[in-house]
């Protein structure tokens, strides 16, 4: 066994010597080079290091964030290494580094203010220091690339030079922040700083993690969701090679063995007897019978908006059109399966995992091994998918537990596949009727909407709801830019128990898609040109009206098309930003979808690195693409039908259509970007596709209505 | 460390973007009001009651709390009930337990759900009709992809 000395040691080797960001804070501080603040530390040979709190996992805000911080601080980008803000540190340091989940899109729209302060502070400190140390006003220096100039004597000095003296001054209390107008580093296309290690197989990520001594536990849970283990029979797999331990938790069995396929063996083996619990009869078409009875129960709905009055407009409407949209459950399948490795000796803690939510795992671990927060050590690894997945931390509690049976071992929890696809916290399922009432002139006058869907915020967070509106549930429907006077949105919560979760861009992935894809039935019933009739419903300051222009502008919106190929557009606010699609595509007579290209246009306020987003734009469209022709998840006796790769298709390479990225920021506010792609792209498709082919796609995935990607 | 210290700028931004204080963060809450309309209307000291719950917490699903009370427990002093109350739950009393002579000790241990980050205040009235209180915040590290949560 490894001392805690020891331990240590290679804990900090794993962390800091394989890539960038997965070092420590508390290594780097200990090395004396001078923290300025929480977010900045310089060290005497010039280099800058800016600390990330919240989590990389392709989203690249640790790159975007930085920027902030060095924006203000006027260090030399070159000089640049970003690292990991340290969970314990946090705890130690009263919470230095605030807020460190990635979710939400909101790295940046939250925390802009607060960087770009640490930075501005930094610097502020790092001239006066300079000042001092040269006997002259302050206001006389200024800071460029590293270098504090003198202005009247032309003297000069380096950040890393009076890095020391500026760390022992106290933080000014006021600084002023730059204009827009004068950025010189956001806003310019900087290389992330995690691709070199990713692209050179260099990255670890969590279920890469090492730790000498470590053993591995594969993990079955009860296939049915709410049951519980009800007996097992551990001598069976005892004797197994390599097996040292079955561990029997009241919701999990775990088999711990020398080497990972044969703890997997080992559990494949095990007779399991599971309480299925009251589930175990429930399938994907009572779901579907529970959502529809939602959409006509007299009880148990709320009216989440209310303008006008809808029944009477409607009474009154020259045309009355109707229609109702599906979505189905959706796992995040991400790249790496669920997994956490996890060690408890001596009263300490120490969780080596990929998280959205540095901060959620390090008190999840101090309370499962009922610790104090200052003995718990989270080392962040990189994430090989998040999508939301990883903001959970019930991986990470498995870990722990099973570290708890086997004090001073190392244990390296990691999921199959399966189990990763049928243990997940899904996108809700849902089901929406639209009716709307036309005038004489084929406008909206009245609008309504009822949805039939469960609730994240009240099952997953179990937190309260405000009127009984779970705001995701009808996100872009009580909130949608058209001017229609008569409005009515309501909500049926219907709660199956398939447990749902937060999956990349959650309301915004499937609701924009209704009410888009509705929209343009309104358009077409009333004779009308989607883009111009989405023009004539929006007011002239709104955001989606100018980025619906930028994108239709962009691709040339009502020029002529080769015969067979038709456009379809759409346009939505999602994480305060607004996105626009026009989608170019062909159906053949057997219902094969060419897409020729993808035009996104998207305004995130401030585009802090315009380069990330559009890659944030083009995976987008890889993630919707992937959902909206084959995502889906179907249940059956209680428990999740899809188990892997082969019933759970992903976009193919060759697949991929052209995505061309209309970067229109009008600034003044700052958007998010992980989230908001994705919104316009299922019903800029499912529009073309009607365009196309005459067929209106009320229900995804698109292979279950006859249609495949070509 | 000091919880006391901890909880000082654990609810607020980060320090260095000199952000708000704790006093900000709960400027729209003051415990001694939310106190006084269980007391009815008689104030509650601090002191004599030890309430201990998680700095963070990573759900606020099902929160370990312990409450002690520093009491004799005679017939003639001792703790009568104990009240748990939030800043942010919909129901603001989450829990009143009654306690008696034959209690022996006033020590609570329980688990309650919290409604996001936020004080609790916990109540304790004694049998000579004073009223004891002492409030503790946790941070609830929701990982949610929404605003306005949290």
């Amino acid at each position: 066994m490894t001392t805690r000395r020891d331990f240590l040691k290679i804990s900090t080797a794993v962390g800091g010597g394989l890539s960038l960001g997965i070092s420590f804070s508390t290594v780097e501080a200990q090395k004396g080079a001078p923290e300025i603040n929480a977010w900045v530390v310089v060290q005497p040979d010039d280099r800058v290091i800016i600390r990330y709190a919240r989590s990389e996992m392709g989203q690249g805000s640790m790159t975007s964030a930085a920027q902030l911080v060095a924006e203000e601080l006027e260090c030399d980008w070159s000089k640049v290494r970003v690292e990991y803000a340290d969970t314990n540190a946090q705890v130690l340091r009263k919470r230095a580094w605030g807020d460190m989940a990635a979710v939400g899109s909101r790295t940046i729209r939250q925390s802009q203010q607060y960087l770009r302060t640490a930075g501005a502070t930094a610097r502020i400190m790092l001239v006066t220091a300079a000042a001092k140390g040269w006997g002259v006003p302050e206001g006389e220096c200024s800071a460029a690339n590293n270098v504090i100039t003198h202005g009247p004597s032309g003297r000069k000095t380096s950040f890393g030079k009076v890095a020391a003296a500026a760390a022992k001054l106290e933080a000014p209390r006021e600084v002023k922040l730059k204009d827009a107008k004068d950025w010189k580093v956001i806003g310019k296309p900087i290389q992330r700083v995690d691709i070199p290690a990713t692209v050179m197989g260099q990255q670890r990520y969590g279920i890469d993690a090492q730790v000498p001594g470590m053993v591995y536990a594969a993990v079955a849970q009860c296939p049915v969701f709410g049951g519980k283990v009800k007996s097992f029979d551990g001598s069976k797999v005892a004797k197994r090679r390599g097996v040292l331990q079955v561990v029997p938790l009241e919701d999990f069995v775990a088999v711990v063995a020398d080497n990972w396929w044969r703890a997997k063996e080992a559990l494949r083996q095990l007779p399991v007897v599971w309480d299925y619990g009251p589930a175990a009869t429930v399938s994907s078409e009572g779901i579907l019978q529970q959502l529809r009875a939602g959409l006509d129960a007299q009880s148990e709905v709320v009216t989440a908006k209310k303008q006008g009055d809808a029944a009477q407009a409607m009474s009154g409407a020259a045309k009355v059109i109707e229609a109702e949209y599906f979505t189905p459950y959706l796992a995040h399948a991400t790249l790496e399966p669920q997994g956490a490795t996890a060690l408890i000796k001596d009263g300490r803690v120490d969780v080596w995992t990929s998280t959205q939510n540095a901060e959620g795992t390090h008190a999840t671990a101090a309370a499962v091994a009922g610790v104090p927060l200052e003995n718990v050590f989270v080392h962040r690894m990189q994430l090989g998918g998040g999508f939301g997945r990883r903001g959970a931390q019930d991986y990470t509690r498995q870990a722990v537990l099973v570290a708890k049976a086997m004090p001073g071992t190392p244990v390296k929890v990691l999921w199959t596949r399966e189990e990763d696809t049928q243990h997940d916290f899904y996108r809700p399922i849902s089901l929406v009727r639209f009716k709307a009432g036309l005038d004489a002139s084929g406008m909206p006058v009245a609008w309504q909407s009822r949805v039939a869907a469960p609730s994240i915020i009240a099952t997953l967070l179990k937190l309260p709801l405000k009127e009984g509106i779970d705001p995701q549930a009808v996100a872009s429907f009580a909130d949608q830019p058209y001017t229609i006077p008569n409005v009515n949105i309501e909500y049926a919560q219907r709660n199956p128990h398939v447990p749902v979760g937060f999956w990349r861009t959650v309301g915004h992935s499937q609701n924009p898609y209704m009410r888009e894809c509705f929209i343009d039935e309104l358009a077409s019933a009333a004779g009308k040109d989607p883009y111009e009739y989405r023009l004539s419903l929006l007011p002239a300051s709104s955001k989606e009206r100018s980025i619906l222009e930028a994108t239709a502008k962009a691709a040339n919106w009502g020029s002529a098309l080769p015969a067979g190929v038709h456009r379809g557009i759409a346009t939505t606010e999602a994480y305060g930003s607004y996105t626009s699609v026009v989608a170019e595509l062909s159906v053949s007579a057997v219902g094969v979808v060419d897409i020729k290209r993808l035009v996104l246009g998207v305004d995130p306020g401030y585009a802090v690195n315009p380069d990330n987003i559009v890659a944030q734009m083009q995976g987008s469209a890889v993630f919707m693409l992937t959902a909206m022709f084959w995502g889906e998840i179907t249940v059956k006796e209680g428990r999740v039908e899809q188990s892997n790769f082969h019933d759970q298709r992903m976009m193919r390479l060759r697949e991929m259509p052209r995505v061309e990225v209309v970067l229109a920021p009008t600034g003044g506010f700052w958007g998010g970007i992980g989230e908001p792609g994705q919104a316009s792209i299922a019903p800029a498709i499912c529009n073309a596709i009607f365009a196309a082919s005459g067929k209106r796609v009320r229900s995804l995935p698109l292979t279950k209505q006859g249609f495949e990607l070509a | 460390m000091k919880r006391r210290a901890f909880l000082a700028t654990v609810v607020g931004l980060p320090l260095v973007a000199q952000a708000q204080s704790r006093d900000e963060y709960f400027s729209s809450f003051n415990p001694d009001a939310l106190a006084k309309s269980v007391t009815g209307g008689v104030a509650a000291r601090r002191g004599r009651v030890k309430l201990e719950l998680p700095l963070l917490a990573d759900n606020g699903n099902s929160v370990p709390v312990k409450i002690a009370v520093q009491s004799p427990m005679t017939p003639a002093d001792h703790v009568r009930s104990i009240r748990l109350l939030s800043e942010r739950n919909p129901e603001r009393e989450m829990a009143v337990f009654h306690l008696g002579p034959r209690a022996g000790v006033a020590e609570i241990s329980s688990r309650v759900r919290l409604a996001g980050s936020q004080r609790v205040v916990a109540l304790a009235e004694m049998s000579g009709g004073s009223w004891w209180m002492e409030t503790a915040d946790v941070v609830v590290t929701l990982s949610a992809c929404i605003d306005g949560t949290g």
